[in-house]
Order: structure tokens, then C-alpha cells, then sequence
């Protein structure tokens, strides 16, 4: 595809916040997978950015289940050739789209989900959603979260799907390269994307793709797949300590030592555990 | 060669939605739906029906699951009731905004306070302002029949609405009777192959198919729509004709004119009472009393014009409501709207209000009788001695 028909496939200008990495997002996933495809997806930050290829949109609470409509359609006709995109923010993804999701997953739904992950209900005003993580401010968690952020990706692995990722737009050959595979693999494909916000998380706009990669740098967001139940860590940088992924977002600014040491603990494990998981299969005996 | 079978409603939606070919069927369980959905899964297992049957963890789901499909070519079937149907209200909403012609078959059942799971019209009545058109039918046979004219109506280029059949709890879904079910090759010559000829999601010709349009642009879609209602007069009309003419039953289109010749009160009805009703007019009748029946198949679009057209040659209506507006103008849901109906007439006859059969308890013979002797007093009288009764209420 020429350069002209990448930037064709997003019209330029959005409705987005300044500095937002939805768009970035979806524009390197239209890249990766060019014009046969369908797109639905809840009303969100996401359809602020226009793209040219066919959206149809149902309400927030339908999560991947249009999606799945649409991809038995074009089965019953025969249209093989057309990826089935189904966007969703997190608070569709995890909250009031997650049963919807679980059962496409269960379904095995020949869908591609993307989870666009700002951590938080950003179009009407920054409020907590599930993947909202730990101590973080929002409109609805004035003091800070209380509890961790929900891991999706996990949960979704042990629906015995296919394929299942996670990306950041500073990674985009690793986020490119995931969508792509996706694109490949028949039945059900989920893929985490941590979408900073600086809207909600409070940084400043031309920030974004260094958050971006601070998340994976110092391990808050990191990046792997799981394929047919084998994990594989896609990008394992030298860590970096979290107060460098925490302090320049104003959402934590009330963080004590104590907090920061508490998420710099969590961080840790996770890393631990993932490690402990990378090649082997989370679906078979340990 | 068509063949009569003996069946219930359920099946009779099962075997219309076979006939009508549906490609894509949406499934959520709830009673008294669920043998209707489970016999499509027999036959898309079976290999009779070629159909992608999705099982989902909702009503709202399933419901989402027919509009994607809709939306992107495929001719879409899903039933449900009560609960169900309160449930994926927020996808009808988005189904009829959308001009989506998803055909679903409602088995009404009252919404629950109580947990019944029996027969009221609260379910498909709580949606009439949505853009769903809204046929009622007195058996299996008009079961089977309206679906497959349902899909006809909601894929014309003037509509472009989709459709609800709706069938009383048990008295219809699970009660057997002798139907007719049409061959397969007079249905296709009946219903071609579904293509929408607006909305189109197809790669080649992008589209965005929002469920929200502009602000400024609302009051436009929303007129939109209802002359897309007004427009399903018509076409309910002349599918109905059609049908009658290649299968031999019609059914009146919108509404059906029973015993009315010289009467100086009817009753209207909706559903399976009606069936009860026509037998205690026909009684009546022979007695020489003058008592005619109006079956409202049609309450979306609802059929002012011919209800006018009754009303200006009689002296008394009364409306057997199957459901209940809690602090209306005064009395049931089809009443009301009759009264709209009937306002602009310069000389209108008494309009009575009778609820009965609420949460399905049984209407006999006697009570049907009793309202009628109460419609026929009021022709007789110019007045109505109470304008709401609640036939079956204990005391």
C-alpha cells in the first residue's frame, strides 16, 4: 500500500483530544490491514476520528457482539476476505460490554477485539472503569483507586482463544506486527491496546508517546502474546523504577513513597509471573 | 404441495422463519420462546435450514448479533418475550434508527412484578414508540403466515423497518393446532433474496451506519422514520392481498373487519382472545343482536383511518385491552390510542375500555359475552356507564 492510501484510510484532522493515541492507534492498524475490513464499535472516543473504511456502530453495552453479527453474515455469503474489526474503549471492554466479549470469545466469533485501554470512561469526563489501575485519580475515584486494575488479558487467555495480544503505540512494528498476525488467524483475536491519555491522565499532550513507551520501560504495561496458549514477551527493555512511568501524570500526584513502593512491588511480580510464563502454554499442566 | 401439520405457535415461527430462509439467527432462551428457538437449532443441525445459528449469553446480545448481520447483508430472525424484550430495548431502539429489517417474533409475556411468565401484551406494547412495526396474531397459522409477510413489509424500499410478530403466551406459543405450511417454492416466488438497498456494509462502498445521528439531524431521521411508518400502511395492505392471492389467506391487512355489516357495536381485539371473541360473536349474532368484531393485527402502524372508517358506522367500541398503562388518560394502551384515533371525528361513537386477561388468566365465553352486552348498552344508550371495567377483577 503507497504511503497516500495508509494516510486515505483515517481522514486527517479528529475530533480527539490534542495528543491522543486513539488515532494513532487505529491508524496503524488500518495500515496493517488496509481497506477489506469492517469496523464496529460502541459510541467513544474512538469514532472521533473518521476512518474511510465501513463503521457501524451500536451502543456502548454491544461490545464485539455487532462485530460477530457481521462476521456471520459475510460467512453465510461467502465473503472470506474481510477482517471483522470490533473496537471498544475499556470501560466496554471490562465493564459493560464484558459479557457480551466473553461470549464471542466463547463463541470463538471470527472477530479481531481491540481493546483501547485509557484506563478510565474518558468521553464523559475521566471516571473509573475496572482497567482503571491502582490509585489512580478520576472523577469518580477522587482519592485514588483502591483496587487493581482488572486483568483482562488474562481472563480473555482462558477463554481458549486463538490468539490474544497486548500492544502500546510506542511499539508500533510490535503493535503492526500483532494486528497483522491477527488478520491470519480464524476465530476469536483479542488485543490489549494501553492508550495514554493525557486528557485523563493528566500529562502534557505531546507527551503521549513517551508515556507510552515509559509504560512498557518500566514494566506498568507490558508487551506479549499468547498464542494458542503459548506466552511469548514480545519486548523485554531494561526496566526503568515506576515513579518514572507515575510522576509525570497528574493522576498520581498524591501518591506517598509508600504507594509508589507498593505499585513498584506489583510491577514486579508481574513481570515474575509473566516471565516465569514466557514459552510455555497457560492452557496445558505447569 | 403445501401440507397441513398439526403445530404450535412456536413451531409455526420456526417453520416461517425456515421458509423465509433467514441466514442469521440470534438466540437468547426464555419462555414461552424457547421451543420456537430450539426447533431452528434442530433444523439448522439438521441441514434443512442453511443458517448460522449464534447462541448468546443475552437478549440484548442476541439482538445486537441480528443487527450487525442485518447491517452487513444477511436476513436476520430472533425471538423473545417479557424480561427478554426489556432487555435489548436499547438495541430496537437502534434496529428501527438504524432502518434495519430484522424480523423478531414476540411471545408475549407480562414483564415481571410478580415472576408470571404468562400472557399479557406489556412486553411488545412497552416498545410501540421505537419504530418497530407491530403485527398481532389469533393463531399458529397467522403465526407462521405474518412472519413470512413480516419480512416482506420490513424489506420494502418504502419501510425499511423491522418487524415484530407477536403471539400470546401459551394460548398460542404451546398450543397445537392444524396449520398449513406453504411450499418452499411459492414462499421464494413470494420473498426474493434480502438486499437493503441504503444501508450496505461492504468495503468497496464504505459506509458509517452511526445509531446516533447529529443533534440538528434528529428531528429529520425521526420523520424520517415515521413516514417510513406511514408508508407500512400501505405495504401492509397489499402484502397481505398478495399473500392471499398466491396462498389463500388473507387476512385484511392491518386490521380484520369481523362481522361489522350492520352492527351498532364492536368489539377490537388483539391476539389469541380473538379467536373466543369471533365464536361469541357469532353467537350473539344468531341471536340477532348487533355485536361485530375488529381484529387489530397492525397496532404499528396503528390503522386510525380504517378504525375511523368502522367508527363513523357505529354507535359503541369497545377495546378488549390485554394490558394495563398504570395512570394513563384512562385505561389500556389500545384504548388511549383508539381515542387519539377517533378525536378528530365530528360525530364519534362511545368508546369503552375492558381489561381482562391480564398475566394470561383465562377469558371465557361469558366475560367476552358481558362485554359485549355492555358495548351493545352503550350503543343503545350514548353513554358509557363506566369507561374503564376491569372484567376479571376479584372484588
Amino acid at each position: 500500500m503507497s504511503k497516500e492510501d495508509v494516510h486515505a484510510l483515517q481522514l486527517p484532522g479528529h475530533l480527539c483530544c490534542p495528543g491522543c493515541a486513539g488515532p494513532i492507534g487505529s491508524k496503524l492498524i488500518l495500515k496493517a490491514l488496509g481497506r477489506r475490513v469492517i469496523c464496529f464499535g460502541p459510541g467513544g472516543c474512538g469514532g472521533m476520528a473518521v476512518k474511510t473504511v465501513p463503521c457501524f456502530t451500536l451502543h456502548f453495552s454491544g461490545v464485539g457482539t455487532g462485530a460477530g453479527g457481521i462476521a456471520a453474515a459475510l460467512e453465510m455469503k461467502g465473503k472470506t476476505d474481510i477482517t471483522v474489526l470490533s473496537f471498544a474503549g475499556d470501560g466496554g471492554t471490562s465493564d459493560i460490554g464484558f459479557g457480551k466479549l466473553s461470549a464471542c470469545a466463547e463463541r470463538n466469533d471470527n472477530i479481531i477485539h481491540l481493546c483501547c485501554d485509557n484506563e478510565g470512561y474518558m468521553m464523559t469526563g475521566i471516571q473509573k472503569s475496572s482497567a482503571t489501575p491502582y490509585k489512580a485519580w478520576t472523577t469518580t475515584t477522587p482519592t485514588g483507586k483502591v483496587t487493581w486494575k482488572k486483568d483482562l488479558v488474562m481472563i480473555m487467555a482462558y477463554h481458549y482463544v486463538p490468539y490474544i495480544a497486548t500492544a502500546t503505540i510506542a511499539y508500533p512494528e510490535d503493535f503492526v506486527g500483532k494486528v497483522k498476525k491477527a488478520a491470519g488467524i480464524q476465530g476469536f483475536k483479542y488485543i490489549h491496546i494501553l492508550q495514554p491519555c493525557p486528557t485523563g491522565w493528566r500529562f502534557p499532550s505531546e507527551q503521549t508517546v513517551e508515556i507510552s513507551r515509559l509504560a512498557v520501560q518500566t514494566r506498568a504495561w507490558n508487551l506479549y502474546e499468547i498464542e494458542e496458549g503459548t506466552v511469548r514477551i514480545t519486548q523485554k527493555p531494561k526496566p526503568k523504577p515506576v515513579k518514572e512511568y507515575l510522576a509525570p501524570q497528574g493522576r498520581f500526584r498524591h501518591l506517598a513513597e509508600p504507594d509508589v513502593e507498593e505499585i513498584q512491588a506489583f510491577v514486579d511480580s508481574q513481570w515474575t509471573r509473566l516471565e516465569r510464563l514466557d514459552g510455555r502454554n497457560l492452557w496445558e499442566a505447569q | 404441495m403445501a401440507v397441513r401439520k398439526l403445530m404450535d405457535g412456536n413451531e409455526a415461527g420456526a417453520y416461517a422463519a425456515k421458509l423465509a430462509r433467514v441466514e442469521v439467527i440470534g438466540v437468547y432462551p426464555i419462555t414461552p420462546q424457547t421451543e420456537m428457538v430450539t426447533r431452528l437449532a434442530r433444523m439448522v443441525a439438521d441441514g434443512e435450514l442453511r443458517a448460522k445459528y449464534i447462541t448468546t449469553e443475552s437478549e440484548h446480545a442476541a439482538m445486537s448479533i441480528c443487527a450487525g448481520a442485518s447491517a452487513a447483508g444477511a436476513r436476520v430472525f430472533t425471538a423473545s418475550a417479557s424480561q427478554g424484550i426489556v432487555y435489548m430495548e436499547e438495541v430496537l431502539w437502534a434496529v428501527a434508527g438504524q432502518r434495519l429489517p430484522v424480523v423478531m417474533a414476540i411471545c408475549n409475556r407480562s414483564i415481571a412484578f410478580a415472576g408470571s411468565v404468562r400472557a399479557t401484551h406489556s412486553d411488545s406494547l412497552l416498545q410501540r414508540d421505537n419504530g418497530w412495526i407491530q403485527m398481532y396474531c389469533e393463531n399458529s397459522q397467522e403465526v407462521l403466515d405474518t412472519i413470512l409477510q413480516a419480512y416482506r413489509i420490513a424489506e420494502n424500499r418504502d419501510v425499511y423497518l423491522p418487524v415484530a410478530v407477536c403471539l400470546d403466551a401459551f394460548s398460542l406459543t404451546h398450543t397445537a393446532m392444524p396449520v398449513e405450511i406453504p411450499d418452499q417454492k411459492d414462499v421464494d416466488a413470494f420473498l426474493p433474496p434480502y438486499r437493503h438497498e441504503y444501508v450496505q456494509l461492504d468495503p468497496d462502498i464504505p459506509q458509517e451506519i452511526v445509531y446516533g445521528p447529529e443533534p440538528d439531524d434528529v428531528t429529520e431521521y425521526t420523520y424520517q422514520r415515521e413516514v417510513a411508518m406511514q408508508n407500512a400502511k400501505a405495504v401492509i395492505r397489499e402484502v397481505d392481498k398478495e399473500y392471499g392471492r398466491r396462498f389463500g389467506r388473507p387476512y385484511g391487512g392491518p386490521l380484520e373487519e369481523y362481522r361489522c355489516d350492520g352492527a351498532e357495536g364492536v368489539l377490537v381485539t388483539m391476539g389469541s382472545i380473538t379467536g373466543t371473541a369471533k365464536d361469541v360473536v357469532d353467537e350473539m349474532r344468531g341471536r340477532g343482536e348487533p355485536i361485530g368484531l375488529v381484529k387489530l393485527r397492525a397496532f404499528r402502524p396503528f390503522p386510525s383511518e380504517e378504525l375511523r372508517a368502522i367508527a363513523g358506522r357505529v354507535k359503541a367500541i369497545g377495546f378488549v385491552d390485554r394490558n394495563f398503562s398504570l395512570g394513563s388518560a384512562g385505561g389500556g394502551i389500545g384504548c388511549v390510542e383508539t381515542a387519539r384515533a377517533l378525536y378528530p371525528m365530528e360525530k364519534r361513537p362511545t368508546l369503552l375500555d375492558f381489561i381482562i386477561g391480564l398475566e394470561g388468566r383465562d377469558v371465557t365465553p361469558e366475560q367476552v359475552e358481558h362485554i359485549a352486552k355492555r358495548v351493545l348498552d352503550a350503543a343503545r344508550t350514548g353513554k358509557a356507564e363506566r369507561e374503564v371495567e376491569w372484567v376479571q377483577l376479584r372484588s
